[in-house]
């Protein structure tokens, strides 16, 4: 292996494990705040490439503006969907509640919200591939090693997003909401917070990383319908990988599965994924609950 | 609320279930009488997979897991069974006890490893493990590739019936319907069934009653996936071929709702009717075509919104507020008598 292809592997590794990092991020957000098993994460990701789609390429928007308004669209796309299906199957439920009963409801809801999302995102965009033409077309010429620029700024723009979510959780009293909701939702209820839009919040917020994430990979790779069905089941890999509801495992699973894949893909070629799948599982031997999260009872 | 398992009203509501059980085989045993068309009898085919698959799905949610790993053992018996026959030179009917032992086998050692985590969890590794099997059958030269495996052959005959109609696949597959819901009975009344349900209700408490929740969850993941492994036997030697993407992810979704639409609480009846409706109504939802999937998204959640009980769960709630309605009429008009026989 030459140098030069290490350097690739490497970059093509940080750039999908970048983007499998902000899908989670998303996922865990609004698994942890609402309790939501969110099935149709993936298609808020292929639906935020869309819009990436239409406002960069068809409205020739400014590459910027047309991130931050595909991020939040899936916003507010995601926070309709909360207030139209997870609201109203919220009220159904007590503090008395099987965690099981109310893991499977909410779960089922949300593979009907995906079955919508895809088929509407087919009716409107077509089933054909879209592609958009990247602004950054330079390729990098670091040390004999050609680099594709548009690769470096995902990889930029996903740490960006990752320091600002940071900044946003752990630096506003916001963010301290939705950490308090996390783990109690009934004590901040009894401090005297209307918890009903923190839920709201932490599942837009959550979309509106998926969206993100599908305009900032929209420039790589063609935009097709069912991109949205193969990233979730990888999403979901590192969510289990990393652990459920550690921010810094989800950072470091992301990475490793990134790494696993590129690498895996260049020499094993297609079996390399179910390799992947069954280190996961080995390592579900010895760490039950993830690499840096908890078993959960 | 808990009910004293000898108490007389469950023995009543047993017995009520079994004469609807029994009506309802029977009826199911004369359709293909007054049935003529083919497509149709394949369905009714289908949904009686389908309710075996909901059944291995209910059996895990009774012990408070949930699983989307139904269609991962129904791989495993299809592609066993497959091998069996055609590679082995086994008949069919050898092949099926195989095919059992063989997922029994592997349920225990993958279920060993997956059970330990529960939640979520344990959602998303029978996810994964589905498509795990679904890769390893389609990256393995000698299992067909993601072409599949084509020119299974059919049951070997066994007297008159030589399995060439649909009408005898029917009755083949109702048979083994009728084995899965006999033997899961079985299990959900006796003792083992108790356990489940103590589990479910709160595992902690379950272990200090002295009930091991990992064993009993891990029987229960036994036992679901070998009945799962059944469908696939069947179902290879009656699609006669068999992909990696007739197994995807999607199918143990739609197995999931098979049991949400029928009743969560109905373990053997719910996911049985909730397969029949899934099978049917897509079916006939496909003049709106491309909308098929939006209105079929929309009906689940009209279903999960408003009847969370599913269709038996809302049924008998209409059921119980009317038989209270028609006792307190009752009551009342007893009262009045009384009252004016003493005025």
């Amino acid at each position: 292996m030459t140098p030069g292809l290490f350097i690739q592997l490497i970059v093509n590794a940080l750039t999908i494990g970048s983007i499998y990092i902000l899908m989670v991020l998303g996922l865990d957000i609004i698994l942890r705040g609402t309790k939501i098993l969110n099935f149709a994460h993936g298609q808020l990701y292929a639906l935020g490439a869309y819009i990436m789609f239409l406002f960069f390429q068809t409205l020739k928007l400014n590459f910027a503006l047309s991130l931050v308004l595909s991020g939040f669209a899936l916003a507010l796309v995601g926070a309709i969907s909360y207030l139209g299906v997870f609201a109203v199957l919220n009220r159904r439920f007590t503090v008395s509640t099987a965690f099981s009963y109310r893991l499977l409801l909410s779960a089922m809801a949300s593979v009907g919200l995906m079955m919508m999302l895809q088929q509407g995102t087919l009716l409107c965009f077509g089933t054909q591939e879209l592609g958009i033409l990247s602004p950054f077309t330079q390729i990098l010429d670091v040390l004999d090693v050609r680099i594709s620029l548009s690769r470096i700024v995902i990889i930029f723009l996903s740490v960006a997003i990752c320091l600002m979510l940071y900044l946003l959780m752990y630096r506003t009293p916001f963010g301290r909401l939705l950490r308090a909701v996390s783990y109690d939702p009934e004590a901040v209820t009894l401090q005297g917070v209307n918890t009903f839009w923190i839920f709201v919040a932490c599942f837009a917020l959550g979309s509106g990383l998926a969206g993100l994430a599908g305009g900032i990979i929209a420039p790589l790779f063609s935009i097709t319908p069912s991109m949205g069905q193969n990233i979730i089941f990888i999403t979901f890999l590192v969510l289990l990988v990393g652990g459920i509801g550690s921010y810094r495992g989800t950072i470091v699973g992301g990475l490793l599965i990134g790494l696993l894949l590129s690498f895996g893909f260049q020499f094993l070629g297609g079996i390399a994924e179910l390799f992947v799948f069954m280190l996961v599982i080995v390592i579900l031997i010895f760490r039950p609950g993830g690499l840096l999260g908890e078993a959960a009872e | 609320m808990v009910k004293l398992p000898n108490s007389p009203a469950i023995i009543t509501a047993n017995r009520y279930k079994w004469i609807a059980i029994a009506i309802i085989l029977i009826a199911l045993a004369a359709l293909p009488l007054c049935i003529e068309n083919n497509y149709i009898k394949h369905l009714l085919i289908m949904a009686c997979i389908g309710a075996i698959l909901g059944m291995t799905f209910s059996m895990l949610y009774s012990a408070g897991l949930i699983t989307l790993g139904a269609a991962a053992f129904y791989a495993v018996g299809a592609y066993s069974s497959t091998i069996l026959v055609m590679n082995a030179g086994l008949s069919f009917w050898a092949a099926i006890p195989l095919t059992l032992i063989i997922a029994a086998v592997l349920a225990l050692g993958f279920g060993a490893v997956f059970v330990r985590n529960a939640g979520v969890a344990f959602v998303i590794i029978t996810l994964i493990f589905v498509q795990v099997v679904v890769l390893a059958v389609a990256q393995v030269e000698f299992l067909g590739g993601w072409g599949g495996i084509i020119g299974i052959p059919r049951p070997d005959p066994i007297g008159n019936v030589n399995f060439a109609t649909k009408t005898e696949f029917y009755y083949l597959v109702l048979a083994m319907l009728l084995l899965t819901i006999v033997v899961f009975n079985a299990l959900y009344s006796s003792r083992i069934g108790r356990a489940w349900r103590a589990i479910k209700l709160s595992p902690n408490l379950a272990g200090t009653l002295g009930i091991n929740p990992y064993r009993y969850r891990l029987l229960a993941f036994v036992a679901g996936s070998t009945a799962a492994a059944l469908a696939g036997c069947f179902y290879a030697h009656y699609a006669q071929s068999i992909t990696p993407g007739a197994f995807g992810g999607w199918l143990s979704i739609y197995v999931q709702l098979y049991a949400v639409l029928g009743g969560l609480e109905f373990y053997i009846l719910g996911p049985a009717i909730g397969a029949l409706v899934m099978t049917f109504v897509p079916e006939y939802l496909r003049m709106v075509k491309e909308w098929e999937p939006i209105i079929t998204g929309i009906l689940l959640l009209a279903v999960i919104l408003f009847f969370p009980g599913g269709i038996l769960g809302t049924i008998k709630g209409r059921q119980a507020l009317s038989m209270a309605g028609l006792r307190s009429l009752f009551k009342s008009l007893k009262s009045r008598t009384k009252r004016n026989k003493n005025g």
